[in-house]
């Protein structure tokens, strides 16, 4: 069996490594996924030290470049729109939206993801109740989202008026919103325009046969 | 405030900084600081202010902040451009202010204007250390042609820093000196994890003496992006750097460029 153009390392219940599948079947390229178990620590085992020193899902390896590596999520986004978004449907390469989706990137890469990320551990994982930390993240949460809302109450998309890798790189974080937050979180009423925002991502094609997946990765 | 600093030179260094800056700017530093408050804002556009330079800085005295001071120095340094600095008080969560969630909704520093263009605003930090190295950095000396690899290479490093390291010790230095409640898993959870992110950093520095380029690397907005966090790691208790020998040495190689010097000092 030949190989593929990309191997994508990631991991099935976290967030990040699903950007990626998102944003690969959106650009119809060829992929095979290979899903690391964490609990297992092969994302820690020194064959995949070799790829990314950081230990971290997901990670991309372009054999059509060498066998090139790609670590942090964003990063492996702007590589694929800037090497093979050959139509640049995703992204802007240049003008002020290139730095807006820029910033937008790093924006969600610190600030909803850690964020929420700290969140999930101190809700689900942590085997003692701390709730001042809990509470810390969780509001942490609601402030982001309302930056979102902010922004996305006068404008459709985050930059340059069409769905870019800006957009995308927000939904795995907001597909939670309600294991973060609770079953009585209302999403539609509380930031009505973010909603609308993510409900139009998730219905990408590629998007959501990526959320499909992870879906039935669950179930297994 | 600080225990214990490091020997030598990079003691002589620290010293130096510690001593001059204060939370709400040094003016002595740049003659350049614009007062803060209704006084800076009025000194926005270049319409109204001819004297004012094309590139206006709204900062504090925190490693983000600091993240560009230190590209912006080394701009001034190579290219002769300057720029103007308008601390935000912190303590007094000017950030959060209309004036200045119309600059940035996210209401956090740093964010730049650049009245050359239009007075276009970028933030988070390290979009900003890109947009100064593409638009500004016309000869290439702190960053990579877009389409080369190694400019992949800079933006992983990139990313590593900013949703990693910064985060991380941000969380360390919380629960380290802000929470009202004393959690001391959290303190250990997010020691714990800047440790670790220290390591990887030693690991990539232990054979190259700059994060991104080929070879043994080359000096760019990689190392600019990661400096002032692992500079300030005594500040949630990680007294020394000797665990992580590589990274130390990176530490004092950035530490001997003066544009890094003058923009640790910045505001």
């Amino acid at each position: 069996m030949s190989q593929k153009h990309f191997t994508l390392y990631s991991h099935a219940g976290g967030p990040n490594g699903w950007k990626v599948t998102y944003l690969l079947n959106e650009l119809g390229l060829e992929y095979e996924t290979k899903y690391l178990n964490s609990q297992k620590g092969e994302h820690k085992a020194p064959e995949f030290l070799k790829i990314n020193p950081n230990g971290r899902l997901p990670a991309l390896v372009d054999h059509k470049n060498g066998d090139f590596a790609v670590w942090e999520s964003a990063a492996i986004l702007i590589y694929l729109t800037d090497k093979y978004d050959t139509e640049k449907k995703f992204t802007f390469t240049e003008g002020n939206e290139k730095y807006e989706l820029l910033q937008w990137l790093f924006f969600q890469m610190s600030g909803q993801g850690p964020y929420f990320g700290q969140g999930f551990w101190f809700t689900f994982f942590h085997p003692e109740k701390v709730p001042s930390a809990v509470e810390r993240y969780q509001n942490e949460a609601k402030r982001v989202l309302g930056v979102l809302e902010s922004v996305l109450s006068k404008k459709e998309w985050l930059v340059g008026g069409k769905v870019t890798i800006a957009d995308i790189a927000f939904v795995p974080w907001n597909n939670s919103l309600k294991g973060l937050l609770g079953a009585d979180f209302d999403f539609e009423k509380e930031f009505p325009a973010t909603a609308k925002w993510h409900d139009k991502i998730i219905n990408l094609p590629g998007v959501k046969a990526g959320i499909e997946e992870k879906a039935r990765l669950a179930q297994q | 405030m600080l225990a214990n600093p490091a020997s030598g030179r990079l003691a002589a260094v620290l010293r130096s900084i510690q001593s001059g800056t204060s939370p709400l700017g040094a003016a002595a530093h740049s003659p350049n600081v614009i007062a803060s408050g209704a006084r800076g804002r009025r000194g926005m556009s270049l319409a109204t202010n001819p004297a004012a330079q094309p590139l206006m800085l709204y900062t504090a005295g925190t490693p983000n902040g600091r993240k560009v001071s230190i590209m912006l120095e080394e701009l001034k340094a190579m290219y002769g451009l300057d720029y103007d600095v308008h601390p935000i008080n912190l303590g007094a969560n000017e950030q959060k202010e209309p004036w200045f969630l119309a600059l940035n909704p996210n209401g956090r520093i740093p964010a730049l204007v650049d009245r050359n263009r239009k007075d276009f605003v970028v933030f988070e930090s390290a979009a900003i250390l890109l947009y100064l190295a593409q638009r500004y950095d016309t000869q290439r000396k702190f960053g990579f042609e877009p389409s080369e690899d190694e400019y992949s290479r800079m933006i992983q490093w990139m990313f590593f820093a900013h949703g990693g390291i910064g985060p991380m010790q941000g969380q360390l230095n919380h629960f380290a000196r802000f929470a009202p409640v004393d959690i001391p898993y959290a303190k250990a959870r997010y020691l714990d994890e800047t440790k670790r992110l220290y390591g990887v950093l030693d690991i990539r520095l232990s054979d190259r003496d700059w994060l991104a380029g080929p070879d043994n690397g080359t000096y760019s907005i990689a190392d600019m992006n990661a400096l002032p966090w692992v500079f300030g790691h005594q500040f949630g208790g990680i007294e020394t750097l000797d665990e992580w020998l590589n990274v130390k040495a990176w530490v004092e190689r950035c530490s001997q460029r003066p544009a890094v010097r003058a923009g640790l000092q910045v505001p």
